[in-house]
């Protein structure tokens, strides 16, 4: 009877397998039309509809630092057809957050970008050397720009700063990183942790420069850079969006989202964006090393956000 | 000159032609409607252009970033309901002036003086550009703020003829700006633990409740309203004798709209409410502002389109977008190839000189558009109130809640609209609140950068020239109606 039972639901579960996906997938992310995410997002969807033979949609749920969007996915079926795309801001705000669904409640499906930061002065700033930069450090505050206190740059500032043994840096908050570019251009910061391709310009024009990068390894347009890694700072900076399902999420449809996901984001026109913008080539990867990173930073989100007094309880 | 010469050449190709084309009429009609703006719709079509190849997709996108922002004073003028929030300073005036049924004059003016600030602004792009761009680097947060104290010292001056109401009305918008997270100290304020507060108040439902909504809640409590007597002149476009009474305005707009643009953190928004300050402050009219000037509408839409010009400014030369608009817009080259920074102007000269070509091109059809289409807009205020109002709140409501797909905006917008009414009932003006709302935020963002790079000491403002000249500009100015009352009274005494 029960060996019946199995066999009639076992064609049942494998026509759903063949099915999936059944209708259009909706991507969430908490930026608002046209942000960086977003159009990360849209790039994305360029190639994906053909990959998986269904049509790709954007919903756009931006309040509350990505809180919006996790609650729109946590409402959803866990059947693969809403997926959610996840930033650092995402893992801060469940943090800061515990009635939202928690980073442990994601399956990690594939990263879309990893733009690693570099961590920059100004032309004549008197940091010659990444050695100058922490002697100073040691002695005084440095003014550090970055987005918004308890966010993404101030985790990475904080963890960087513990790694190097310098004091507690300065947060000079801005809105943005044109806005931190420009302020570290005209002498109102000492040093900022940006992506190259915000600087870029700056960068070509001698106006800035690199004292090390917050890469895992040498980054191939800076080849003569050394990573933080390097001179004995262990700590990493990145810009990471990446696409993850809820928990319960059926396994076979997990990996069919990771293999064509990745396949969509391996076309022309996703290479040709990250390429244009000045991100790395190697940002896309499968489940594995992005759900490592996201753990990483995790850890290193939380550490920093109850060190800097912003957890409350 | 010779590579400008080529990018004007760009334009003889009938496609590229096409899509700029293309790009102004898509670009008025999104403007024009309230929630939809020209950056929501690059955004959207800008996998679109990857495969229209660099040069047509250029045009097609700086065609619609123009054309957008001034389409948005149509809405403004016709219905109150400004379609971008660059346009809600000629909503004051505009709409004041369709009213008094000149709606042709004021659509007609608007187009005249949006295109004459656009194209001012495109020539000192391509004249001065690096040069200018270098001065974004001289604005840091103390210049900011000094900036935007100019801007909030005139808040007592604009609105309505009361000053105390004008400064109860700022009050509101300062309060209205700290809802929200504080970006110093990463602490939510009046967010109430309600989500949708945690990243401040939307701007656009603000605007699109206390101008649009407030007008239909206020026309549908006047049973016995006056009904749509409005003169057959409506479609009168402006001539010879208006052109001489604005073009003082359209200059100060233009200046003013191109410089603001070009610091990168303000946008065609402030441009437009200190293009309207100025203008009124400036002007020989002064008592007609506040009551349908069209003084005053030609000031802030210059300015504001200007301030298209201007930030293209450090988006191409600095590759800094100075707001989401530009970001949208540099994302949309960036992807065609376009490598913004200082040796953009050497290095890809067809590539750039093909924006500002467009940029001209999109400025000049849309002057022609809007002037021949003046004629057949100012007929919306022939449409009657019950007929007129309701679609107009259907696209409030649309208007609202798209940008963001946000019910928390829809009621938001709902409660700015019943605030709306509550100022027309009581003698406000939606003015200075808007000022503080737009200004509010930055002062005090701003005030807390520079004390964080001053370390905490208020002398610092003191070794930058840029904002103590601002700063004492502003004092000279609050300080002057007394200084005159004084000098006034001397003189009397002694004649």
């Amino acid at each position: 009877m029960a060996g019946a039972a199995a066999a009639l639901a076992a064609p049942t579960s494998l026509r759903a397998q063949e099915r999936f996906p059944s209708r259009t997938i909706e991507v969430v992310t908490h930026a608002g039309v046209g942000g960086g995410t977003d159009i990360t997002a849209r790039m994305m969807m360029v190639q994906a509809p053909g990959e998986f033979g269904q049509e790709f949609t954007v919903v756009n749920r931006t309040a509350g630092s990505g809180a919006q969007a996790l609650q729109y996915l946590a409402s959803k079926p866990a059947d693969g057809h809403t997926i959610i795309l996840v930033t650092q801001t995402h893992l801060l705000t469940q943090i800061r957050n515990p009635s939202l669904p928690q980073f442990g409640d994601l399956i990690p499906l594939a990263r879309a970008t990893a733009d690693p930061q570099l961590v920059l002065v100004r032309r004549d700033s008197p940091f010659r050397t990444p050695a100058d930069l922490i002697a100073a450090g040691k002695a005084r505050s440095l003014r550090f720009g970055g987005t918004h206190v308890g966010g993404v740059d101030h985790v990475t500032i904080h963890t960087f700063g513990r790694a190097a043994g310098l004091q507690r840096p300065t947060l000079v908050p801005f809105r943005g990183g044109g806005e931190i570019v420009i302020n570290l251009v005209g002498g109102n910061i000492d040093t900022a942790v940006v992506n190259p391709g915000e600087a870029e310009a700056q960068l070509r024009a001698g106006e800035l420069r690199p004292l090390m990068s917050l890469a895992d390894s040498r980054i191939a347009a800076f080849g003569e850079l050394p990573t933080a890694k390097e001179l004995g700072i262990d700590a990493t900076g990145y810009t990471l969006r990446g696409f993850c399902v809820l928990k319960g999420t059926p396994e076979d449809r997990v990996t069919r989202l990771e293999q064509g996901l990745i396949r969509a984001m391996s076309g022309p026109i996703y290479t040709t964006y990250l390429q244009n913008t000045g991100q790395a080539p190697d940002s896309v990867t499968g489940r594995e090393a992005w759900g490592a990173q996201l753990a990483a930073f995790n850890n290193d989100g939380r550490e920093a956000l109850t060190a800097l007094g912003l957890l409350r309880g | 000159m010779e590579a400008f010469l080529g990018g004007l050449a760009i334009l003889l190709d009938p496609y590229v032609m096409l899509m700029v084309l293309l790009g102004t009429v898509l670009g008025i009609f999104v403007g024009a409607l309230p929630g939809i703006s020209g950056s929501t719709t690059i955004a959207l079509l800008l996998p679109m252009t990857i495969s229209m190849g660099p040069v047509p997709a250029i045009c097609f996108l700086g065609a619609i970033y123009c054309a957008a922002n001034f389409g948005g004073s149509i809405t403004a003028i016709m219905v109150n309901a400004p379609g971008d929030p660059s346009a809600s300073a000629t909503a004051l005036e505009g709409f004041k002036m369709a009213e008094k049924g000149q709606a042709g004059l004021a659509l007609g003016m608007s187009a005249i003086s949006s295109a004459i600030g656009g194209i001012v602004s495109i020539v000192v792009l391509i004249f001065a550009a690096p040069l200018l761009a270098r001065a974004a680097y001289s604005f840091g947060p103390p210049e900011y703020f000094a900036l935007a104290l100019f801007g909030l010292s005139m808040c007592a001056a604009i609105g309505g003829d009361s000053a105390l109401k004008n400064l109860m009305a700022a009050a509101l918008g300062l309060l209205i700006a700290t809802v929200g997270m504080d970006l110093t100290t990463g602490v939510e304020r009046y967010a109430f633990g309600v989500m949708e507060l945690s990243d401040g108040i939307g701007f656009v439902p603000v605007l699109i409740g206390l101008f649009a909504v407030g007008e239909m809640l206020d026309q549908a409590t006047r049973r016995f309203g006056k009904p749509a007597i409005i003169a057959l002149d409506a479609a009168r476009v402006p001539g010879m004798a208006e052109m001489r009474k604005c073009w003082r305005s359209i200059w100060i707009g233009s200046g003013i709209g191109t410089f603001i643009g070009a610091l990168p953190a303000l946008g065609a928004t402030t441009a437009a409410l200190i293009g309207y300050n100025e203008t009124k402050r400036w002007s020989k009219h002064q008592h007609e502002f506040g009551h349908g000037s069209i003084e005053g509408v030609a000031g802030p839409e210059a300015a504001n389109n200007a301030a298209v010009g201007g930030s293209m400014v450090p988006t191409l030369a600095l590759g800094i977008p100075g707001s989401a608009t530009t970001a949208i817009i540099l994302a949309g080259l960036i992807v065609q190839g376009v490598r913004p920074g200082p040796h953009l102007f050497t290095e890809q000269p067809t590539l750039l000189y093909a924006v500002f070509a467009s940029m001209l091109a999109a400025n000049i059809f849309y002057l022609v558009m809007g002037l021949t289409m003046a004629k057949f807009f100012a007929r919306i205020s022939l449409i009657p109130p019950a007929f007129l109002w309701p679609s107009v709140f259907a696209l409030s409501l649309i208007g609202a809640y798209g940008p963001n797909q946000s019910m928390g905006d829809v009621w938001v917008m709902l409660a700015a609209g019943v605030v709306g009414l509550l100022f027309r009932r009581a003698g406000f003006s939606p003015a200075p609140l808007i000022m503080g709302l737009v200004l509010g935020g930055m002062v005090e963002e701003t005030l807390k950068q520079s004390l964080l790079i001053f370390g905490d000491d208020l002398t610092g403002f003191l070794h930058r020239p840029i904002a103590m000249t601002l700063i004492v500009v502003t004092l000279a100015g609050l300080s002057w109606p007394l200084v005159a009352r004084l000098l006034r009274g001397v003189r009397g005494a002694r004649a």
